[in-house]
């Protein structure tokens, strides 16, 4: 056996085989989208036709509005994204760079609230939406506008948390410049740090984005209406009936859905990274 | 450019929005207000005189940067933790989920009997001479007929009615029949309790057709009891929420309403054995749950890191597929692997060539998510780990193997001991994470197998937070109540475990 078949063998092999239980479900899901039937079964590893039936049924169905459930998730999360990046970053910004009383006090609440996690939660933001609803019906329970608000609220903390990792890392001494200048803070954060920081923001925009899109369980509550729901309730409850499963379509569908985020993901990878393992690595 | 930001239009543009956002705070403050939900209502006035105080003076500056986060904050996120520790403290489920006053008014409203035969009779809507909201009656049976209103009850002669085929009289001197239309618009009409004999009355029970009944509950707002005139027994306020029979107090006056019990949500956790059993199993699943999972996908991560840690030839190709699973949105992927393990139609048992039904049986089913999950979760650690490797410094490996170490011991001596050293605070926040995965529970197998016959409502692969959603959403019965004195529970479970991952990670000493 030669040095590097000894050395490189079991790192080719070891890593192979983590890729085939990768790709496997992903492979199958494939498959399944461009063959017409219903379960996810595997007849072969190679596809014996090429069926278009399941994409064509998505557009098609009146029964199953896809494009309407795409619709409710860009609007949705793209609402959520922005207005949480616009919010947050003021936020994060007084958090980073301006001195005040309270501010350790701030930062510790923040994490402190985080810890209950947010589905625990559920049951009164549930209670609180449904009382909303009875006067306003149009930001109350049932509504997209109520549940962007809900979704806005609750991506407060970690948004701000997120945003100020990424602050500390842009270089003060630009704003520190300003400031003796003769800058407002205000005038420093218009004209000096949104300009610094917009890639970055652009970054904790895509991440809020990713969130959002994910995110089932408070839209499963809150949306009833089948038109009105986001793609990932509208693609549970599709498989989710114990006689109704299509998973043909439910294939395609989530394929469709999942091809945008994975592009933002691995194009986003890096700064990923990074944000998972800021502010633990460093200490 | 800079110009927006400076002088008068700078000015204007924040007069134009402050109004803006204050016009449309006042009015939902005012319906709020309207429908008497004051604490939202006056939520929004706080909102209102905080904006408006903030960007109008120089009180303080970093508080023009923080109040739209804050007032999102509290709304969202402080508000529905605080109104969960309240409703911990509540007898807050289905039969008691309306406040007092709503609850006497329905039991009042349910707490009337039909005379003995059951009587109806055939009648018309209409007006009275007065123009009060009156019927005419026809008692086909007794030969009578007669207008009632809510206090009054005229007989009429046989001989001054017009009556059709059936028997039924359609008009009267002095009644005036409505017509279909004013009946739609009139929304009072069927709900008049119509003047009857001996304290009985007339209720309209569909389109022309009235039944006879009586108020047998009675409240009494000084004692605070409930009584049945006919047979005499009394109710008492129980002080949980219900009106119960003095002589039998498990019979109770449905609805009941959201009675403060202080902490008997909490004590029912350790001392009703119905609770206190499941809740047990569940905790010890959720621990195992969650702390194999941190030890798979650590493990797997770990390994791949290593194995893909030098200049293996392919490394880029590897890493973009091994990536894969955690770009993918979990919800589509979860969804998937249920599909595939379904006992029919699965890939699983299709592949394996065997017919295991994996998600009745409490085994398999645990397997299958520990499965699922592993999958989910190496590549966070594989990315992780490879990161965290390359910050190991190099001298302290060469110094070793210089010192006689193989590479194995290199690894079990020095690399692996830094890792965890660095990791563990990811470790601690992963643990914590899963502890709370609710999306893979729910999605995957929905907290089962669980017995439902026998009203199981933990099911065997339920960790902490789905049961609390089972309690709280899943049955016929959503006991708000038990299920938010869970969540404060498992919020101090995880509070703890975090703040000691925290103070591990020296974030704390970061601050200010």
């Amino acid at each position: 056996m030669s040095k590097w078949l000894r050395e490189n063998l079991w790192r080719h092999a070891f890593a192979t085989s983590m890729c085939v239980f990768s790709l496997f479900p992903l492979y199958l899901v494939v498959l399944s989208s461009f063959k017409s039937g219903g379960s996810l079964q595997l007849s072969s590893f190679v596809p014996k036709e090429i069926s278009w039936d399941n994409y064509k049924m998505l557009f098609s169905s009146p029964k199953i509005p896809y494009l309407a459930w795409v619709k409710n998730s860009m609007v949705i999360a793209t609402a959520v994204a922005v207005s949480s990046v616009v919010i947050g970053a003021a936020s994060a910004f007084a958090f980073s760079r301006l001195k005040f009383k309270g501010k350790k006090f701030g930062i510790q609440l923040l994490l402190l609230v985080q810890m209950f996690p947010a589905v625990l939660a559920l049951s009164a933001v549930y209670v609180i939406m449904e009382r909303v609803y009875s006067f306003a019906p149009s930001i109350g329970l049932g509504s997209q506008a109520g549940l962007i608000l809900v979704y806005l609220g609750g991506s407060m903390g970690v948004n701000i948390w997120l945003l100020k990792g990424f602050v500390d890392s842009i270089p003060a001494e630009l704003d520190e410049a300003a400031k003796i200048d003769g800058a407002s803070p205000v005038q420093t954060y218009w004209l000096i740090f949104i300009p610094l920081a917009t890639p970055v923001l652009a970054v904790v925009c895509l991440l809020s984005f990713i969130g959002t899109f994910n995110e089932f369980i408070v839209a499963r509550l809150f949306l009833v209406e089948m038109n009105g729901r986001t793609v990932a309730v509208g693609l549970q409850q599709f498989v989710g009936g114990q006689y109704a499963t299509n998973w043909g379509a439910f294939a395609a569908g989530s394929i469709l859905a999942s091809i945008p985020i994975v592009i933002i993901f691995l194009s986003l990878q890096k700064y990923i990274v990074n944000g998972l393992t800021a502010g633990s690595v460093k200490g | 450019m800079s110009g927006i930001f400076r002088g008068k239009f700078a000015i204007f543009l924040k007069i134009v929005t402050l109004a803006g956002v204050t016009a449309i705070l006042s009015l939902l403050a005012q319906s709020a207000f309207a429908s008497g939900e004051s604490a939202i209502g006056a939520f929004l006035i706080f909102a209102i005189a905080i904006l408006n105080f903030t960007y109008f003076t120089k009180f303080s500056i970093p508080l023009k940067f923080f109040v739209p986060g804050i007032l999102f904050f509290i709304a969202f996120v402080i508000a529905p933790i605080v109104f969960t520790v309240i409703m911990s403290t509540f007898n807050y489920q289905t039969g008691n989920y309306i406040s007092k006053d709503a609850s006497i008014e329905q039991v009042l409203i349910l707490g009337v009997e039909p005379d003995a035969n059951q009587t109806t009779f055939d009648l018309v809507s209409g007006k009275d001479i007065d123009g009060n909201d009156a019927v005419l009656v026809s008692d086909i049976a007794g030969k009578k007929f007669f207008i009632s209103t809510k206090d009054t009850i005229t007989d009429v002669d046989a001989a001054k009615l017009t009556i059709n085929e059936y028997g039924v009289a359609t008009s009267a001197p002095g009644f005036t029949a409505s017509s279909p239309d004013e009946l739609a618009a009139n929304t009072t009409y069927s709900d008049i309790r119509y003047k009857y004999k001996d304290g009985y009355y007339i209720k309209i029970e569909a389109q022309g057709v009235g039944a006879v009944f009586r108020q047998t509950i009675a409240y009494d707002s000084k004692t605070d009891t409930m009584k049945n005139i006919i047979t005499g027994d009394v109710y008492k306020n129980n002080g949980r929420g219900n009106f119960a029979l003095e002589s039998n107090p498990q019979k109770v006056l449905m609805p009941g309403w959201r009675s403060p019990i202080w902490f008997e949500n909490y004590t029912k956790l350790v001392t009703d054995s119905r609770i206190r059993t499941p809740l047990i199993k569940v905790f010890i699943w959720t621990v195992l749950f969650a702390a194999l999972t941190v030890l798979s996908t650590f493990a797997f991560g770990l390994l791949l890191a290593l194995a893909l840690n030098r200049k293996v030839r392919g490394r880029r190709i590897y890493r973009s597929i091994l990536i894969l699973p955690y770009a993918m949105p979990s919800v589509m992927s979860i969804l998937i692997w249920a599909g595939m393990f379904d006992s029919e139609f699965g890939a699983i048992n299709n592949i394996l060539h065997t017919h295991i039904a994996w998600f009745s049986s409490a085994t398999f089913a645990r397997a299958a998510v520990l499965l699922v999950n592993l999958w989910l979760g190496f590549p966070y650690f594989y990315l992780i780990c490879s990161g965290s490797l390359q910050a190991i410094p190099s001298e302290l490996l060469e110094a070793a193997a210089i010192d006689g170490a193989n590479p194995r011991q290199v690894f079990r001596r020095i690399t692996l001991p830094l890792l965890l050293q660095i990791l563990s605070p990811l470790l601690i926040a992963s643990f914590a994470y899963n502890f709370n995965n609710f999306n893979l529970i729910y999605l995957l197998t929905g907290g089962g197998p669980r017995n439902t016959l026998d009203g199981e409502i933990a099911g065997a692969t339920d960790i902490l937070i789905s049961y609390t959603y089972q309690i709280a959403f899943g049955r016929n019965i959503h006991d708000f109540g038990l299920a938010s004195a869970i969540s404060v529970l498992i919020f101090f479970l995880v509070a703890s475990i975090s703040f000691y991952g925290l103070r591990k990670s020296k974030v704390m000493e970061t601050f200010g």
